[in-house]
């Protein structure tokens, strides 16, 4: 136990707070050890809008994420999500002024350094800055330019950002429940950190995590992120579509389509009802299973639409070879692979955690990618900054730099 | 009633048709063969290829020093100087004469941007200016199209009245499918018609006759987007055919262009013209008018045949070109009657020509809900543009107050679209699309 590090991943969803308790052993291994997980009341599309609320869910799934991990947690990664993220590709150019024309390390950091020098909003800071390529003299896909001769170096960057204010307050949130916050990552990064192979990255693959309040999604191609997106339509707005549609309130919406619901129609649900008679709010009631098909299939297509003409601007459908890999809650809706398959005529799969070990029900379920993913994520940060005494203290320099203003 | 214009009883009116640039020089060189004698035709352009073809009228090459008879591209700006250039001659082609039509294709160079010099130095000569305009097709481009409607109201500033031609009048006339040799004889033809129509009113020698005053009064000033229709029709029923082309006449409006109009120059020609075929179409007219001056002539053509021909010069009110302050100094109330039969061509149809009349006596009785405060007398003074700013200003006032008199009760939607859950959260609109709204109604799927 004193050799291994513990990393805890916090997804504050919109249907529910979501906590994962890592544990990494000296090689590098991620075992995933707790789990803890409770109802979400105070969030809406991905976004705090009851804090006092969330608070509670919160402190809920931590205390049971101990007690299963039998740790005591005091610093979490933390997933953040919301309409008011975006990202986007930029490029860094250098000079490499050397009189042998030998790129050194220095002029690696500067081209890195130009590349983040963004121009975003005044409200905007910056999430992520995920390095792609780099480009010497023209030369493209270069990996690691050290040591190599050139006049002029470039990087291609995926920069993820969002509105200041909206990203700090699950920050906040957290710290008020004395708990650090080690790191933030978009959840879209975190989810295809998880259920994404080497080989997957590779050849290139859009990751869609179908949450509750919102839909993310990421590309991947050639090894790295290429495009992330997030678009604030979730299963509540298909529940919300089935309250309308058939009239019953959203709590027997939501109950309806976890029962029965479809991402296709079945062309002989038209004549089926559903009854809704043990139900003592709406007595004798019926539904009938074909328009509750019909409204949810509409939703979810249009979802999936949306990503595919984002992705097909982007010019990037062509380079996903290795199809659609959808997670999050909605990927448990009866027949989803196959509308995302007509959609998006690639072939389509569940992700599931695969690259790391531990609690079965951790890695099986396409809900707890994200956390799993924060875990990964942490690994990952903690293997680019060392762990020594100071660790907790050198991540929280960065989200100090990152939001200390 | 008073004849205040008395044209010289056995003298017609100069009329001198200038063609101005391809378009105008090819109408030209047409009426030239067709026209009535005693108009005098001038083909001018920049072109000398164009000019080369000109065998009917006096050719003029425009900018011998500057293009060198090259054309100009489609540069109006050039030929604006090539014209400036060689003003001396032109005025004196313009010297003299009563009426000078400016025949121009809009959207090139040399119509559009020499029309309105031209039209200047025929009106500093004395003439009454009457332009006439073809504007390009729709499908020539947007540049093309900007270019001839920035000429066309260069050329209204300047003159008298334009008759003005869309050429996309053809198609919707016609339909799609008409080929592109007959769309532009079409449009041709109706720019013939203007011009002829207009001569012929004035130099056939009538029963009833449309005097060059008549003219003069309707068009004087007034810098108005007129029209001229005109239309024949043969066969038992000849007056009702008549009517019938005439009210669906693209220049007509469907009648609308007869209701706005201060003043209609009614001219029929025919043989044996019958008071029943007369009192047909001009209660035709007249009953789509309100308030215009309506004047009517008739004559017997030299040879054209059993057809009726009915020619109507239709003079806009305010509302589509503001009326001139010159307008009040030839009252629109006169015949042009100089025949001997006694018979007054006028039907004094409520006059409200001018807003300038309007408390003058009986005439403010009939204005209706005509309600235009009289801008100061000293505008007199302002130039054309001037003025036409200052009126813009005005109606964009009036627009204003009328706004703020009706209520307008907004149309609501059948059903108001509920977003449940997500009603007090911020909104997810997606390319103006509102996502929160469930995607079935939006895409209008039935539920039954």
């Amino acid at each position: 136990m004193s050799n291994s590090q513990i990393i805890v991943g916090l997804e504050i969803g919109t249907s529910k707070v979501c906590v994962a308790v890592g544990e990494v052993s000296e090689n590098q291994v991620v075992n995933i050890i707790g789990l803890g997980q409770a109802k979400s009341r105070g969030v809406r599309k991905g976004e705090i809008i009851d804090v006092a609320l969330a608070e509670e869910d919160v402190r809920n799934a931590i205390v049971e994420a101990e007690q299963v991990a039998d740790v005591e947690i005091r610093s979490v990664f933390l997933g953040v999500t919301g309409s008011h993220i975006r990202g986007f590709n930029n490029t860094g150019v250098h000079p490499v002024v050397s009189a042998d024309r030998e790129i050194t390390t220095s002029d690696i950091q500067d081209v890195i350094k130009n590349a983040k020098a963004i121009n975003l909003p005044t409200d905007h800071s910056v999430v992520h800055v995920i390095r792609q390529h780099f480009r010497v003299d023209g030369q493209d896909g270069v990996l690691n330019p050290e040591g190599m001769l050139g006049a002029k170096i470039e990087v291609d960057v995926h920069v993820v950002s969002g509105r200041y204010n909206r990203l700090q307050n699950p920050i906040r949130l957290v710290n008020g429940l004395h708990l650090e916050v080690d790191n933030i990552s978009s959840c879209a990064l975190a989810s295809s950190l998880a259920i994404l192979s080497p080989e997957q990255k590779e050849l290139g693959t859009l990751v869609i995590d179908l949450g509750a309040g919102v839909t993310e999604y990421a590309v991947y191609s050639a090894g790295v992120i290429k495009h992330t997106g997030v678009l604030a339509v979730g299963g509540d707005h298909v529940s919300n579509d089935l309250a309308y549609g058939l009239k019953v309130p959203l709590a027997r919406a939501e109950q309806l389509k976890i029962d029965h619901g479809s991402a296709v129609i079945d062309p002989e649900a038209g004549d089926r009802e559903i009854d809704l008679s043990n139900d003592s709010l709406i007595p004798g009631r019926q539904v009938n299973l074909g328009h509750m098909q019909k409204i949810m299939s509409m939703r979810l297509q249009e979802t999936f639409e949306l990503i595919a003409r984002d992705i097909g601007q982007a010019g990037l459908i062509e380079y996903l070879r290795a199809g659609v890999v959808l997670c999050g809650g909605g990927a448990r809706i009866p027949h989803i692979t196959r509308l995302a398959r007509e959609v998006f005529n690639l072939p389509v799969a569940i992700g599931r955690a695969s690259t790391v070990s531990g609690i079965k029900n951790a890695l099986d379920e396409p809900e707890f990618a994200t956390p799993v993913g924060l875990i990964k994520f942490g690994v990952f940060q903690s293997q680019a900054n060392p762990r020594r005494a100071g660790f907790g203290r050198a991540i929280r320099r960065q989200v100090a730099a990152l939001f200390g203003r | 009633m008073k004849n205040s214009t008395k044209p010289a009883p056995n003298a017609n009116p100069v009329i001198r048709l200038l063609g101005l640039g391809e378009a105008g020089v090819k109408l030209v060189e047409t009426l030239a063969m067709i026209g009535p004698g005693g108009i005098e035709t001038y083909s001018l352009d920049t072109d000398n290829r164009s000019l080369a073809r000109c065998h009917q009228s006096q050719a003029f090459l425009l900018g011998q020093a500057i293009p060198c008879g090259l054309g100009t591209g489609g540069d109006s700006a050039l030929a604006r100087a090539a014209v400036e250039s060689d003003s001396e001659q032109l005025a004196g082609i313009v010297r003299g004469a009563d009426l000078v039509f400016i025949v121009a294709g809009m959207g090139g160079g040399t119509g559009t941007g020499a029309a309105s010099f031209l039209a200047n130095l025929a009106k500093e000569a004395g003439a009454l200016v009457v332009g006439v305009a073809a504007t390009p097709f729709d499908c020539e481009g947007i540049r093309r199209c900007n270019q001839a409607s920035g000429g066309v109201r260069d050329l209204k500033q300047v003159a008298d009245a334009v008759f003005h031609f869309p050429n996309q009048n053809v198609v919707l006339m016609e339909g799609a499918n008409v080929s592109l040799h007959e769309a532009l004889d079409i449009a041709n033809r109706h720019l013939c018609e203007a011009v002829l129509g207009v001569s012929r009113m004035l130099l056939d020698s009538g029963m009833l006759n449309v005097s060059f005053g008549d003219l003069q009064a309707a068009l004087r000033g007034r810098h108005s987007l007129g029209s001229v229709v005109h239309v024949d029709a043969s066969g038992d029923d000849r007056a009702a055919a008549a009517v019938r082309k005439l009210l669906t006449h693209p220049a007509a409006l469907g009648g609308e262009a007869l209701q706005e109009a201060s003043t209609l120059l009614v001219h029929l020609s025919g043989e044996n013209i019958t008071m029943a075929e007369i009192v047909a179409v001009t209660d035709a007219i007249g009953s789509h008018v309100t308030k215009a001056n309506l004047v009517v002539g008739a004559s017997e053509p030299g040879s054209d045949g059993a057809g009726l021909q009915v020619t109507v010069v239709i003079a806009h009110t305010a509302k589509l070109a503001e009326p001139g302050q010159e307008q009040a100094k030839v009252h629109p109330d006169q015949t042009g009657q100089a025949s001997g039969l006694g018979f007054s061509g006028s039907f004094s149809v409520p006059d409200t020509g001018s807003y300038l009349d309007l408390g003058k006596g009986a005439g403010g009785t009939s204005r209706g809900s005509f309600a235009y405060t009289p801008p100061a007398p000293t505008a007199d003074a302002l130039t054309p543009e001037c003025r036409e700013d200052l009126i813009r200003v005005a109606a964009k006032e009036e627009t204003n107050r009328k706004k703020r008199q009706k209520i307008v009760q907004e149309m609501l939607p059948l059903e108001i679209v509920s977003k449940g859950r997500f009603e007090k959260s911020e909104p997810t609109i997606h390319q103006g699309e509102d996502l929160d709204q469930p995607t079935y109604i939006r895409r209008g799927a039935v539920l039954n």
